[in-house]
């Protein structure tokens, strides 16, 4: 399923964000996060990130960060996950691989 | 009252008083007029206890006498004046007892004139006061029973309770109208202080070199700051304090904002300023009520200013610790013209990079401690507020000696002048909450822009700054501790230099380090992206006062 974020994931947004995203991994469900609306995320909604990406590690199931807009890129690049998450250009190409 | 055989059973005309009681109270719950309802009770009142004639007495303000207000039965001396100490009523009223006099010609006080007038031939006479503790309202008086007998002492009881519930009746309806009546002039009193809240200049910027903050005793207030901007960039100013508080105060107040308003722009100078107004002041004045008032003009590319004092509490130039007092002037505008049509003398001030406090009597005539603040107590406490923001320094300064919700003595205002020529591209205050972030990334942005630094600089710069506050509101005051934290942002040459300054517990630095990015883990990434972007990152001795001072430097190259 495809879920999406926008605007500023900042301190005051990342815990809703991070709820929302535990929940979908709990129960197991292949996830691709759209990114192309997010203008602004830090650390907090990073590890937000993070946090799902290990439970669909522990749990077998697909976690992909897709269409991610600059800001977003820029922040997992000097965190040096860009590495780390599985990134698809497009939400389609998300959903296919 | 008798003691009744059968409780439940009451006699016929107990039960009768009872329900007129009882109807009339209800008739001036509802009533709007209550004088008109007095008539109809009176007119129930004399049908119920057979009297011939009756009349109702009030007593007038001012005067003193008691005045008919209403009559029943032949004759009508509605209008009838009984000076004090006359007559049966006055007899009853002054006594505040009821009086039952059953013959009148074996009273010495009855007052035959009145009959003499009329034609109306007193035989006995029932009057009870119309009183609510010790407020004497009135009377009602009764005259002559039918059938030619004399009123009982059933009659004194069932008139006393008559009128009880009569007078309580009446406070109750001038209670209602005193309300409505404060009720409308508070509503003015509000409309005016808004209108003058309006004249008042609109809060600007934190970086802005003049700030004010003025708080009215009562709703409306005899203070008043204004800032004008001249050409070249100077920047006039004024503070002033209108002698008596109230509405005659607000509208001299108005008057005299209105002048520096349309004078400032004109006239060159603060001493020429003052000078006209003052003449004009003299001119059109209102006897016994004068101005205080300091006009000065900024120019901040020197960070010079030209000062003029009439009367006003001398100001305070701060520059670092030492402070010192502005003390040349001449007397308040609108006493003496002669001395200010020679000129007003003008001092001539280097901020040097410091500031200079202006403030009305009402700051330093404030309570402190049961002791006058004086210009020590304000020195102290701009002192203890150094740290802060213009804005937020003032208003730290003015709840220290009027706490929310305290009533104040007089009006209270402030006007601080900053030379701002070193001053940071920004320097604000934030709760640090989660919820201030988004407002602490907006004001960077745009000092950020307005140094033309390009967007992808000024995102990683954002960023950082972000994450650096975040750990003040997570780290430094940890959860249940709350407080501020101040952003302030400077350039140095080619450097942006960034200090984040809280009021918490110290935090040690040696816990602050970046996480191994090997271990995939969510948290402790903040210190790692700040790092990352900022070039040199480090604690530094806060100031006295604070908890911690973290500086972060990023060059920006050619920028």
């Amino acid at each position: 399923m495809v879920v999406t974020l926008e605007g500023e994931i900042d301190l005051q947004r990342s815990p809703a964000v991070r709820k929302q995203l535990m929940e979908l991994m709990f129960d197991s469900r292949d996830v691709v996060v759209d990114l192309s609306g997010v203008a602004y995320i830090d650390s907090s909604g990073i590890a937000s990130l993070v946090e799902a990406y290990q439970m669909a590690r522990k749990n077998n199931s697909r976690f992909v960060l897709a269409a991610v807009s600059q800001p977003a890129m820029r922040v997992l690049q000097l965190a040096r996950l860009d590495k780390v998450f599985a990134l698809a250009e497009t939400v389609a190409a998300g959903l296919k691989a | 009252m008798a003691v009744v055989e059968n409780p439940t059973q009451l006699p016929a005309t107990l039960a009768d008083d009872l329900d007129l009681i009882a109807e009339m109270t209800g008739d001036f719950a509802r009533s709007y007029d209550i004088e008109e309802t007095l008539r109809v009770g009176l007119a129930h009142i004399s049908t119920r206890m057979e009297a011939e004639a009756a009349s109702l007495f009030l007593m007038e303000e001012g005067s003193g006498e008691l005045v008919c207000r209403a009559c029943f039965g032949p004759t009508d001396v509605t209008g009838l004046r009984l000076p004090n100490g006359q007559g049966i009523v006055w007899r009853a009223v002054s006594r505040n007892a009821t009086e039952l006099v059953q013959d009148t010609r074996d009273d010495p006080d009855f007052a035959a004139r009145v009959d003499d007038d009329t034609g109306f031939r007193t035989r006995s006479i029932l009057c009870a006061p119309l009183s609510v503790r010790d407020e004497r309202l009135g009377a009602i008086e009764l005259f002559n029973k039918k059938g030619g007998g004399s009123f009982d002492s059933d009659d004194v009881r069932v008139l006393q309770a008559l009128a009880a519930s009569a007078a309580l009746a009446l406070i109750n309806a001038r209670q209602a109208a005193a309300m409505a009546e404060r009720q409308a002039l508070s509503r003015e009193l509000a409309l005016a202080s808004d209108i003058q809240r309006a004249m008042l200049p609109k809060e600007r910027c934190a970086e802005f070199p003049i700030h004010g903050i003025n708080l009215p005793a009562r709703g409306v207030s005899g203070d008043f700051f204004d800032v004008v901007e001249l050409p070249g960039g100077r920047l006039a100013f004024a503070i002033a304090d209108v002698s008596g508080k109230g509405m005659n105060a607000a509208l001299l107040m108005a008057k005299t904002a209105s002048l520096f308003r349309c004078l400032a722009k004109r006239l060159d100078g603060p001493g020429a300023l003052l000078q006209a107004i003052d003449s004009e002041l003299a001119e059109t004045g209102s006897a016994g009520m004068f101005v205080t008032m300091v006009a000065g003009v900024l120019d901040p590319a020197t960070g010079r200013v030209r000062l003029a004092n009439a009367g006003h509490e001398p100001p305070l130039l701060c520059c670092g610790a030492r402070m010192s007092r502005i003390d040349e002037g001449l007397p308040p505008l609108g006493v003496i013209p002669e001395m200010f049509a020679a000129g007003c003398p003008e001092s001539e001030i280097d901020l040097a990079g410091g500031a200079l406090y202006l403030f009305t009597d009402g700051l330093t005539e404030a309570d402190d401690d049961g002791r006058m603040l004086g210009s020590l107590g304000v020195e102290r406490l701009l002192t203890r507020h150094r740290l802060l923001p213009a804005p937020e320094r003032l208003r730290a300064v003015v709840a220290e000696v009027a706490p929310e919700g305290a009533a104040l003595k007089d009006d209270l205002t402030m006007l601080v002048v900053e030379d701002r020529r070193d001053g940071p591209l920004l320097r604000r205050l934030y709760p640090a909450v989660p919820a201030s972030l988004a407002e602490v990334r907006r004001a960077v942005t745009g000092a950020l822009t307005a140094q033309g630094l390009e967007d992808s600089v000024v995102g990683d710069i954002i960023l950082a700054v972000d994450e650096a506050c975040q750990n003040v509101v997570r780290h430094a005051y940890g959860g249940s501790d709350s407080g501020d934290m101040i952003v302030e942002l400077r350039r140095k040459g080619c450097e942006l230099v960034i200090d984040l300054l809280d009021f918490a517990a110290p935090v040690d630095p040696a816990r602050v380090v970046p996480r191994d990015l090997d271990d995939i883990r969510p948290g402790g990434l903040g210190t790692h992206l700040i790092r990352e972007i900022m070039d040199r990152v480090e604690f530094l001795k806060p100031p006295a006062g604070a908890g911690n001072l973290l500086r972060m430097v990023k060059g920006l190259g050619n920028q």
